[in-house]
This record gives C-alpha cells, structure tokens and sequence, in this order.
C-alpha cells in the first residue's frame, strides 16, 4: 500500500531519468486492476487478458526506457490506450477464428491447460461483481465498447465519439443502451422481465 | 422557459460532463421528474457496481512486468 501518493508524471519522470524500478512498481500497482480488468472486458477470456496485460505493460516499459515517451504525463490514458489497441486487435483476430469460451471467461483450452484454476473461478463465480462483468460480457459489442471506454478507460464522451467514428449523441446512445441493457439483465428475477436486450 | 432533459443528459451528469449551470438545471429537473430521478439513481447504482467489479490479474503477470522491466538494461545490453 502507497503511504504517500506521488503523483503519475513523478513517478515516471523518476524511471526514466533514474530508472526507479521502485517508481515502475508503483505504477504497475497502482493501473494494473484498471488496465487488466478493461482488457478483459474486451476480450472476454482471463488467460488472453493476463498476456496482454504484460505485452502492454512490455510495450511501456520499451518506449519509456527508449526515451520515446511523450505523453505529457498522462501515464493512465497512455497504457490504456496501449492496452485497448491490443485487445481490439486480439478480439478481431479471435473473431475470425472464434474459440468456445466457458461462462467464466476461459476458453476451452485454457480450462483443458489450467483445470484447477478454472475450478477456483467457479468457487467465486458467485460473487456480485464477477455477475456484473458477466452481464458486461452479454451486451452487444458497439454497447459493451462504449461502456468500457467511458468507464474503464475515463474517456470522455467526445473522445469516444472522435475513436469509433460516431456522432456524441449515437456514443451517448449506445451507453444508455448498455445501461438499461445491464439494469434489465440484473433485475431478470422480476416477474415483468423482458429478456430481450434493446439493439441501438 | 421550461429546460427539458434526457436521459443522455443525465448520463453526461453522471460521468461529470455537464457545466455548473447545466448541473444546476439538471438537479432542479430531477426534484421534479420522478422518472427521470428513477433513472439517475439507478445509473448511480449500477455506476457504483461497475466500481467494484475490478478484477485483479495474476501476481505471476506482475511479477513477469517487473521483472522484465528490472532486467531491461542487460537484455538490450546484450542483444545491442
């Protein structure tokens, strides 16, 4: 645990300059849940988001120490962005050769690699935050890319806009749709639950 | 004049993309329309729950980025 919060643009200053692996640490510590859990998200499979989760972090480290960095120190939305180009690039790739993936996130040879780790995911599958990524994991892919973007990556709504090529009001849509979309599927207990999910 | 806002409106609200004065109308706006509360507190809910369904990757994977961060200097050494 940080005891005083340096802020992002020391911390990276500190690596480049000095090499502080201590400063890189705290980075790593501080992003890792935020930038893993938007890979996964994207990519829907725990094994695939923990590899490109250190390909991304890989890919800083090589720019940073190459002394290619300049991004103002904007540490957070830089390796998101990293982090998002790749799974984008993953998540079309494994499109064009699509693999069967467990209601866990695993894929089939993953789980047939890793039998007992997939056992311990069943163990906490219960838990209400595991069941909303799920339900994140359902939503149409042009909802779940806005919803991921907004609130896993803090872009704003015009930025989304900007990087999917859409106007701010169909970015905007596509997040109401998510929402409602994820409010629906959660309350699927209620007697006047429609199971449809609304498309744009 | 009556401001009418959606619920893209309250969305921007939400995420902090609204100026103060749209704030202020906007939480003016919500007293006033039931369903338009109802929405807002949901979105606040669900925004709560998005929160905390962080995931935490390996401390294999961790482990593996700092190490190769520490040993970056002799690989490029080496390979140079």
């Amino acid at each position: 645990m940080e005891r005083i919060h340096v802020n992002d643009s020391e911390l990276v200053s500190r690596y480049i300059q000095n090499g502080d692996e201590h400063a890189f640490e705290t980075l790593v510590r501080r992003y890792k849940s935020k930038v893993y859990t938007t890979i996964y998200l994207i990519v829907k499979d725990t094994y695939v988001a923990e590899d490109l989760l250190q390909d991304t972090f890989v890919k800083a480290v090589d720019v940073l120490r190459s002394g290619k960095y300049n991004d103002e120190g904007k540490f957070l939305p830089w390796v998101l962005r990293i982090a998002h180009n790749m799974a984008i690039d993953n998540f079309r790739r494994e499109k064009r050769y699509p693999n069967i993936v467990f209601e866990d996130g695993s894929s089939v040879f993953n789980t047939l690699d890793f039998a007992e780790d997939s056992i311990e995911e069943m163990q906490i599958k219960n838990e209400t935050h595991n069941h909303l990524r799920d339900l994140i994991k359902r939503l149409p892919d042009s909802q779940r890319e806005v919803l991921v973007m907004r609130h896993y990556e803090d872009m704003s709504f015009q930025e989304i806009a900007d990087a999917t090529g859409v106007s701010i009001n169909t970015a905007l849509g596509r997040m109401r749709y998510a929402l409602i979309n994820l409010r629906k599927m959660m309350s699927k207990n209620s007697p006047s639950y429609d199971t449809n999910l609304y498309a744009e | 004049m009556i401001q009418t806002f959606t619920q893209n409106d309250v969305i921007r609200y939400v995420y902090e993309e609204t100026s103060e004065e749209e704030n202020l109308l906007i939480q003016d706006a919500l007293v006033h329309d039931t369903e338009m509360l109802e929405f807002y507190l949901d979105l606040v809910d669900l925004k709560i729950g998005l929160d905390a369904s962080y995931r935490e990757p390996s401390s294999r994977t961790v482990d593996n980025i700092l190490a190769y961060s520490r040993n970056f200097d002799s690989k490029h050494q080496t390979s140079a």
